[in-house]
């Protein structure tokens, strides 16, 4: 079993470089941490990134999950080429890029482009935001599954995610104690659905929902509140269209062997207790 | 010295009820019940008479009152008695309510009296508390009758009349007056304005998820929302204002605090994050506005 032990980082193309290093300074409130001639990276804690925006092609996306060890990194290789899943191993220079010791590359079964990294870096220098929006970490994601059931057996199965909850056939899956680090959403093709920061207060919530609105950032879902995790989130559309989110109180998974998935319902309810409807399209 | 005059003791004890006038009270009631939720009393005297605790009414709606008034209860018939006197040399005379106003109050006496911009005020003695407990029309999560915010064209000149109910200025947000009578931050507001009446009648709620269901739900029934939600940095709570009937604003509210022995009053700017600390602003209503408040 592939054991991932985090999230680590997100990386995606951007056909504007300076559009996407304005949306995340002065919208989102990320660290730059580093700045080269064709990649920025962003930090939202006291890692050293957790975001890489590069030149290139914006469905070029990719997610970066930690395992523990070079030894996990080549078992967890093995299994996927035994599946029969195309499995890269990182050379330096693609190392050095990711700021990690090593990686492997492959796509889960929808076809998003996953990365398994082991000892990516820490900064030594503690996080400083870009702007007040109470930014805690680099939390979860939201990616594209073509057949819910599928993936979260690949998810599952193959590697070491369990479910937490169910929305209908989509699994909100955990790697750990936080209630959901992997969030499937139904999509036509592979893809990052969301990108999840965590924040400080309900207050940060709120705020950042009338300060974007302001920028006239569109506002895709929220102000809102996840019945499964409880979370309070606002949902927000970025460069190229990729949307992120703003949380807060996201459960814990306090009771690993007992806890049961719940089963909520295909609707709106189930998405937010407090009535929002999201205004993305399908 | 009696003891009776060095007596501590505050004469204002709790905001009971508001009274509102309205033109159109079948309209009025369908807000009061299918919107705020609350409870509708079927009693003789008043039609329009709703709950929304304990009490047994905290809001009338009322096609005979010329203007909108709120009831304060006053501690004992001496307190209202003192009360009176002092009202009286302050140049607010007070006028004693009839049988039939105090029945149609619900209570056992009461002086109705108006501060300096002409707000109707009525000082009343035992309000009546309902032996049943409050079942709400919906599930807004109201948890009864919190504040209200009044207009006032000279802060300094109706303030003679809350020091002597006893009430204590706890916050200032530009000329904006917070007034407590009891361990909440406040129960009544006094906005800055060119005219008397209601800026807003507050209900409180049980919860953050309570006011931000009530923003979809409200939303959802093309109702205005004056301001919000927001959150009040001097008294901390969350807040959502909402065009009611005829135009008068009703708000919800959660997590008011409570005020320690040891407050002093704040002065906060005049600037429109001393009014909503996550950046609501309200475009309808002036006195609600900044540059007013200032």
């Amino acid at each position: 079993m592939i054991e991932l032990r985090d999230l680590s980082y997100v990386r995606m193309g951007t056909s504007n470089l300076e559009e996407a290093e304005s949306f995340a300074t002065k919208c989102l409130g990320l660290q730059i941490g580093e700045q080269s001639g064709k990649a920025l990276y962003l930090r939202s804690d006291d890692r050293a990134h957790t975001l890489c925006y590069f030149e290139g092609d914006p469905a070029d996306q990719t997610v970066g999950f930690e395992v523990e060890d070079e030894t996990r990194l080549n078992a967890a290789a093995a299994t996927l080429d035994q599946l029969g899943h195309s499995v890269h191993a990182g050379t330096p220079t693609e190392c050095a890029l990711r700021k990690v010791k090593a990686f492997i590359g492959f796509k889960d079964p929808t076809g998003n482009q996953i990365e398994l990294v082991v000892r990516p870096e820490r900064s030594g220098k503690r996080y400083f935001a870009s702007r007040d929006a109470g930014i805690t970490g680099f939390s979860h994601v939201g990616l594209h599954t073509t057949d819910p059931a599928r993936d979260e057996e690949f998810w599952t199965q193959v590697c070491n995610a369990r479910v937490s909850d169910r929305i209908g056939d989509i699994a909100l899956m955990r790697v750990n104690a936080i209630h959901h680090t992997i969030a499937l959403a139904p999509g036509r093709g592979p893809g990052i659905h969301h990108v999840n920061h965590q924040v400080e207060s309900n207050d940060d919530v709120l705020r950042s929902y009338y300060h974007l609105s302001g920028r006239r950032v569109p506002i895709v879902f929220g102000p809102g509140r996840h019945p499964t995790s409880g979370a309070r989130f606002l949902y927000f559309q970025g460069p190229d269209g990729m949307v992120f989110e703003y949380s807060v109180g996201v459960d814990e998974i306090e009771d690993e062997e007992t806890h049961r998935p719940r089963q909520f319902g295909f609707e709106p309810s189930s998405l937010c207790m407090w009535g929002a409807k999201s205004a993305r399209p399908r | 010295m009696s003891a009776e005059k060095t007596s501590p003791r505050i004469p204002a004890i709790q905001l009971c009820y508001v009274r509102l006038a309205v033109s159109q009270p079948q309209a009025a009631a369908t807000f009061a019940t299918e919107i705020l939720g609350l409870e509708h009393v079927p009693n003789k005297l008043e039609p329009f008479l709703y709950r929304s605790d304990s009490r047994f009414h905290t809001l009338c709606l009322s096609t005979a009152a010329a203007k909108s008034s709120i009831g304060i209860e006053i501690n004992d018939e001496a307190d209202l008695d003192r009360a009176a006197e002092a009202l009286a040399s302050a140049g607010l005379p007070a006028r004693e309510a009839t049988v039939d106003e105090c029945a149609q109050r619900f209570v056992r006496r009461a002086l109705i009296v108006a501060d300096a911009t002409g707000n109707e005020i009525d000082l009343v003695l035992r309000p009546a508390q309902s032996g049943r407990r409050y079942f709400p029309s919906r599930d807004a999560g109201v948890t009864g009758l919190q504040s209200v915010a009044l207009r006032s064209r000279a802060i300094n000149d109706d303030l003679k009349l809350w020091t002597i109910l006893g009430a204590r200025v706890t916050d200032r947000a530009g000329e904006v007056t917070y007034l407590g009578i009891d361990q909440k931050h406040h129960r009544v507001v006094l906005y800055p304005s060119d005219r008397a009446g209601l800026v807003y009648v507050s209900y409180g709620v049980e919860s953050m998820d309570a006011v931000m269901q009530s923003n979809y739900f409200v939303q959802e029934r093309q109702i205005k929302i004056v301001q919000g939600p927001g959150r009040e940095p001097a008294s901390g709570q969350i807040f959502l204002r909402f065009a009611g009937p005829e135009g008068y604003v009703f708000s919800y509210g959660y997590g008011l605090r409570d005020i320690e022995p040891s407050h002093r009053p704040r002065q906060f700017t005049a600037d429109a994050s001393s009014l909503c600390e996550w950046g609501s602003e309200c475009t309808d209503v002036t006195e609600l506005q900044p540059a007013r408040a200032g």
